[in-house]
């Protein structure tokens, strides 16, 4: 087998003048979709309860004041303002469109994985900012996890063979990675 | 030497008043910041900046950089209501983003 393979990871390149590709193995497809999934699933926990009052959940008022307790959630989900006042008042008026836009990123990459059983990927200038999003959303949930505020990159690189959080660096590594594969491609079409 | 007549004079101070009234009471007085964070990379960041702010590839990286050495980086000013809507905008990619008044900010 030369070295050019299809075993060589490629992440994404450029394709034609508006679409970029990526060729996923079965097991990074899979990695991928149980990862966004996740996402998904996460992001769904936290869902609005508008029995009481149907108008708030028209104009997309959340029941939500508060900053999730979840960290996971509460990176994906920040404050806006220094202020809890004042941050709780934009929660309350803005969450639910936070989880949306996400979810809809989420959902987005999570259809052109089970769309693609042949791990051919090819999205479009927002099909890629929608994967961009998504992947990050992952890459912070698995930050949060992997406590890289704390952690440098150089303690992470040396877990032993046994801790469970190796194989989550590995995953986040690749995923960082395979995102800035997708930059690199969209910033040669902005020169 | 010019000299300014009383009239003149009035004029020009008013025009000066009224800078100094722009600048304090103007309706853009809010800041969005964007903050240093470990996970997000910094061509994502210089990415979605310009994605979003439609800034030029050396400016977006410049806040990038600011952010990156400096911790923070006001990325737009305007109105509150403007402001809230960039950093909504910030946080659907991820971005840890938060709007202050200009005069407390930094």
């Amino acid at each position: 087998m030369s070295a050019d393979s299809e075993e060589t990871p490629s992440g994404f390149t450029r394709h034609g003048s508006n679409d970029y590709v990526a060729n996923f193995s079965p097991s990074e497809s899979e990695v991928l979709l149980n990862l966004v999934e996740q996402i998904i699933e996460l992001l769904g926990e936290r869902t609005d309860n508008h029995s009481d009052d149907p108008l708030a959940a028209m104009v997309g008022i959340t029941s939500y004041d508060s900053p999730p307790d979840d960290e996971v959630l509460l990176r994906l989900l920040p404050n806006a303002y220094a202020d809890q006042v004042d941050a709780s008042e934009f929660r309350r008026y803005t969450e639910s469109t936070l989880r949306a836009k996400k979810s809809a990123h989420a959902m987005s990459m999570r259809i052109d994985l089970q769309s693609s059983p042949d791990g051919c990927i090819e999205v479009d200038h927002e099909g890629a900012n929608a994967w961009l999003g998504a992947m990050n959303d992952i890459r912070l949930a698995l930050g949060v996890r992997l406590k890289v505020q704390e952690n440098s990159h150089e303690d992470l690189e040396i877990l032993a063979p046994n801790d469970p959080l190796r194989g989550v660096y590995a995953v986040y590594s690749w995923l960082g990675w395979l995102q800035e594969s997708l930059i690199q491609s969209l910033l040669d079409d902005a020169l | 030497m010019v000299k300014i007549d009383e009239a003149t004079q009035g004029i020009v101070e008013e025009e000066i008043d009224e800078a100094i009234k722009d600048i304090f009471n103007s309706d853009k007085p809010w800041v969005t910041i964007v903050w240093d964070d470990p996970v997000n990379l910094m061509t994502y960041v210089t990415y979605v900046l310009m994605e979003l702010f439609g800034f030029t590839r050396e400016k977006a990286h410049e806040l990038m950089m600011q952010v990156h050495t400096q911790g923070k980086a006001v990325v737009s000013t305007g109105s509150r209501e403007e402001m809230e809507h960039d950093v909504a905008r910030l946080h659907q990619y991820g971005l840890w983003a938060t709007l202050a008044r200009g005069d407390k900010a930094l």
